[in-house]
């Protein structure tokens, strides 16, 4: 393994480890016992069959937003965009289970997932098309379209598309033959998951093993290198936020299709935002997308747990990830720092035996 | 039913509403000057409103809330610009991150120090006082509508005006925005950029704080789980609206703070009101749009220009 890549994975065990010890501090002046606390948060993530079940459900969209990040941000081009996405996405798989309610499985599934997979790709075309056209900062871009999709979609479902009964906030239930399966019982594990692995083995193929993935790289990392090597660069970009925009969509299929079997108006609690946090904190890696995501995963199906055990809040995780992704977004400077300061030691002791 | 919408309470409520937008925006886009994108706002914004009420509660006195939210405005600017200044972190991760942060551990705090889930709300919260200027009691549109606001509303306007002079008319403001375009310059004129961007940072913290303290001691005095609702994104689309000029930014917020008032008052009479909610997100991208292109055309004019001279 390479030298950077070594350094790299020590200040991550080092970032998750500090922040893990924050979070125990945490508990302390909480007056809990952080070891009860931590003992609950793991067994409550993987102590049962079906708890490794909601573990999984929960990696679901956190793979897919994380590989959505990936792709995007190698190229260079940051779709913070993809939260609108994945409700559009929902949506529009829902509106494809309500409306066509008879269609078998076999052919309304691939359907829904056509529908959401178009919704969110062309939802992240437009910020493409202001970026490499106009220049335009596609961060606020997508950012302002977030909430421009919630909104859309909040309308939607509360007026043409409500529920007969009652002001739920939500679409009639999707028809039967678009319900994807549970795999263990009481957990909403549903065969999403294996759709995603294949998404997964896809975009590693793409990304690493491809001419276009490397483009994407080349882009990300030099521009006008790539420009003179030949790149079409708006293309490769314009590509990467279309790519990252139909797996948010997909996202949000999945809570629809597997989970929720229809659209509610607050159906992500954030899995956008928690999807670029894992690719950012795995510096876009595909595979590292799968490990962290697990691991995101766990934490959040582990902290419920904790809470009832030990009445440590479940918020607590996401100060433990959000002080993850400091760390990691501070790591080169650290880094920096510490061999600034060994630098200078070694050149002072220099000049002290110069001087004796 | 129109009537119902659309008088004198719309207004009345334009100026509350704009309110935290103009000051966090006020923090945003003098960051926006020394060349930092403040993504962050809308964590900051929270983290105000929460120890707010935290320091209005424990202490009675809407001051001490005030200035716990001002302290805490102030590590988490520190906590910023350390990322992004020192460590060069990519300023909009940091951004997310302090969202992240502010949503996770208000929740948690909420929890942990008062036992609830949702929101908290008790007697013993003390609101920020209200201010009337007596000469303009008895003078009806007037009186309805400019007095009886919170004292924060006329901070507000005030610190539009301040920002203004320091930007413009003192060597600080110049220094400022010298480190956001030509930080090079400024540092051979012997001002650290460095020290300008902190500055910038430190006071984005303390007025979104001020801003989170308005929405959650302003006029219902509680706290609930983000709060800020996007109120920091709309703060940076006004700072966009505006370009960074204090005066335009303001004019962008209270534009905002009108849309946001309608889309409540359409809620009431059962009108949908998301589509009013759209128009600042909407609005930006426009604007962006409209000045990029303006941009285009000038370079092209150039462009031409310049052919057309050999």
């Amino acid at each position: 393994m390479k030298k950077e890549k070594v350094e790299y994975l020590i200040s991550l065990f080092l970032s998750i480890f500090a922040a893990l010890i924050i979070g125990g501090f945490i508990m302390l002046a909480n007056g809990r016992n952080p070891i009860v606390g931590f003992n609950a948060l793991i067994n409550g993530a993987i102590g049962s069959k079906y708890k490794i079940a909601t573990t999984l459900a929960k990696t679901v969209p956190l793979i897919l937003t994380g590989l959505a990040t990936s792709i995007s941000f190698r190229s260079g081009i940051f779709n913070i965009g993809g939260e609108g996405q994945l409700y559009l996405g929902a949506f529009g798989a829902a509106l494809v289970g309500i409306t066509l309610i008879n269609l078998p499985g076999l052919i309304g599934i691939p359907l829904a997932l056509l529908v959401s997979a178009i919704a969110g790709g062309l939802y992240a075309l437009l910020p493409a098309i202001l970026r490499v056209k106009y220049n335009i900062d596609e961060v606020i871009v997508t950012i302002m379209l977030n909430t421009v999709a919630v909104l859309l979609t909040g309308y939607l479902v509360n007026y043409p598309f409500a529920a007969d009964v009652g002001k739920l906030g939500a679409t009639e239930i999707i028809g039967e033959g678009y319900h994807l399966s549970r795999l263990v019982r009481l957990s909403t594990l549903n065969t999403s998951i294996f759709h995603v692995i294949v998404i997964t083995i896809i975009m590693y193929y793409l990304l690493e093993r491809t001419s276009i993935g490397y483009e994407i790289k080349m882009v990300g990392q030099n521009m006008n290198f790539s420009r003179y090597g030949g790149i079409n660069v708006k293309r490769r970009m314009i590509f990467a936020m279309v790519v990252s925009g139909i797996l948010c969509g997909i996202a949000g299929a999945f809570e629809v299709l597997g989970v929720h079997y229809r659209f509610l108006q607050h159906i992500s609690p954030g899995y956008a935002w928690d999807g670029m946090l894992i690719a950012l904190i795995v510096k876009n890696n595909p595979l590292g997308v799968v490990l962290m995501a697990l691991f995101f995963g766990a934490l959040k199906t582990g902290s419920i747990s904790m809470e009832n055990a030990t009445g440590i809040p479940s918020e607590l995780i996401s100060v433990i990830q959000s002080i993850i992704i400091l760390f990691i977004a501070g790591e080169a400077g650290f880094k920096d720092k510490i061999k600034g300061y060994f630098a200078r030691k070694r050149l002072s002791k220099k000049a002290g035996e110069k001087n004796a | 039913m129109l009537k119902e919408v659309i008088n004198l309470t719309l207004l009345q409520h334009t100026i509350r509403t704009a309110t935290p937008l103009i000051l966090a925006a006020l923090g945003g886009l003098l960051t926006q000057h020394a060349g930092i994108l403040n993504i962050g706002m809308e964590g900051m914004i929270l983290l105000g409103a929460f120890f707010g009420i935290v320091g209005s509660y424990f202490f009675s006195s809407s001051l001490a809330g005030t200035l716990l939210a001002v302290a805490i405005g102030i590590l988490v600017g520190l906590l910023f610009a350390y990322f992004v200044i020192d460590l060069k972190s990519d300023e909009f991760i940091i951004g997310i991150a302090i969202n992240m942060l502010a949503g996770g551990l208000t929740i948690f705090l909420l929890r942990s120090i008062f036992g609830v889930k949702g929101a908290f709300s008790s007697p013993d919260i003390v609101p920020l006082p209200r201010f009337n200027m007596g000469f303009l009691e008895g003078i009806p549109i007037l009186d309805t509508l400019l007095n009886n606001h919170t004292v924060f509303v006329y901070v507000s306007w005030i610190l539009v005006v301040l920002v203004y002079v320091y930007l413009y008319k003192t060597p600080y403001g110049i220094w400022l925005r010298a480190a956001g375009e030509f930080p090079e310059a400024l540092e051979t004129a012997g001002v650290s950029p460095r020290k300008m961007q902190y500055i910038s940072s430190i006071l984005c913290g303390i007025f979104c704080g001020l801003a989170g303290v308005h929405l959650s001691l302003g006029y219902l005095t509680l706290f609930t789980e983000n709060m800020s609702a996007n109120r920091g994104f709309i703060a940076l689309a006004a700072i966009i609206f505006g370009r960074a000029h204090p005066i335009k930014t303001l004019i962008a917020a209270f534009m905002f703070g009108f849309f946001d008032a309608l889309g409540i008052r359409l809620q009431v009479v059962g009108i949908p009101s998301q589509f009013t909610q759209m128009i600042p997100y909407l609005g930006t991208i426009v604007v962006l749009f409209v000045v990029a292109k303006s941009q285009l055309a000038r370079k092209k004019r150039a462009i031409e220009g310049e052919a057309h001279n050999e």
